[in-house]
């Protein structure tokens, strides 16, 4: 019942791109190039998304991310797919929740072959964990103005109108 | 054994037997400044092997948090189409779903607005709200989904 008929919903033709279709593993083998790849995008539809808490406002800039993460998965598949199967594999079937310690071996070749052939070098550890500042040309976000009401009119004034009790304390708190 | 004449008698070993222990022993002590150097040093290798062992470990869980990090956005630009497209659901299921009824309007009950919306803010609507068109066991198997796991 939130949506009136004159409010704005995306359609389900703008709704609808290819989805990365991969399991948890691929994703966490993959996730640091991804990161160093398509760090622009992913950082201006963050920054857009905490700006206007409006998933609306933010479709483009999504799509972007998405689009992204084709063209890099495509990349990976193109010329190091052999390292990649690996090394996801092996995070895969080593730990229960996916870390990448008992694959540093797998993870050394990936990152090699990362580097030779397509070019991205895995940023430094805690390089994701640290604040990034963003520099984007969008504009900032602002709600639209609504007319607000007429300020109240203040109280009249009571001085002189209320009469000193006889015994009122001369001093202290209450004088 | 027994030899001809039937049994031999038992008797001391050749030489005699030797002195009755009967002295006091005491073991011999440690000096106590020999016990309380000997617990720093262990401790002082504990402690560094476990600063040494503890940075390591930190450093693979801050790098697992990169990789969750990292691909957050993808989930995220995802889940929001996912949600978005519900919403529209919903809005469609309620205009087929009231049209028969006289002075309803979408998004109000009854010509009068549910929600103070006045500057076109995303309503961030609960679950129940969400799944109101869904069999019931949807939500929960959506809000509980991760205990599964």
């Amino acid at each position: 019942m939130p949506w009136k008929e004159t409010d704005y919903l995306p359609s389900y033709e703008e709704l609808t791109v290819p989805e990365l279709t991969m399991t948890t593993p691929v994703m966490r083998a993959g996730a640091l190039h991804f990161g160093k790849y398509c760090d622009n995008q992913c950082k201006e539809f963050m920054l857009c998304y905490q700006e206007t808490l409006d998933p609306r406002k933010c479709l483009n800039e999504g799509k972007e991310v998405t689009r992204c993460g084709f063209e890099f998965f495509g990349k990976v598949k193109k010329h190091c797919a052999d390292e990649f199967m690996k090394f996801h594999e092996c995070i895969d079937f080593s730990s229960r929740d996916l870390i990448f310690k008992p694959c540093k071996k797998q993870q050394k070749i990936f990152d090699d072959c990362m580097q030779e052939k397509v070019g991205i070098e895995r940023p430094p550890v805690g390089y994701f964990s640290l604040t990034r500042v963003h520099h984007t040309e969008r504009p900032k976000h602002t709600l639209p103005e609504i007319p607000l009401p007429d300020p109240i009119p203040d109280p009249p004034s009571v001085e002189g109108r209320i009469p000193k009790h006889k015994h009122w304390p001369k001093h202290g708190l209450l004088s | 054994m027994a030899s001809a004449g039937g049994y031999t008698q038992d008797l001391p070993p050749q030489g005699g037997y030797g002195p009755i222990d009967w002295a006091k022993r005491i073991p011999k002590r440690l000096n106590g400044y020999a016990v309380f150097g000997g617990f720093i040093a262990v401790t002082a290798a504990s402690w560094t092997i476990f600063i040494h062992r503890r940075r390591i470990e930190k450093r693979h869980e801050l790098e697992v948090n990169d990789a969750r990090i990292a691909v957050f956005p993808l989930y995220e630009a995802e889940r929001h189409r996912m949600l978005l497209r519900l919403h529209r659901q919903n809005r469609d299921e309620e205009r087929e779903l009231m049209k028969n009824v006289p002075g309803w309007e979408l998004g109000t009950f009854y010509g009068e607005p549910v929600y103070h919306n006045l500057r076109d803010r995303f309503h961030h609507v609960t679950l129940e709200e969400l799944y109101a068109h869904s069999k019931w066991y949807d939500m929960y198997t959506k809000a509980f989904e991760k205990l599964e796991h």
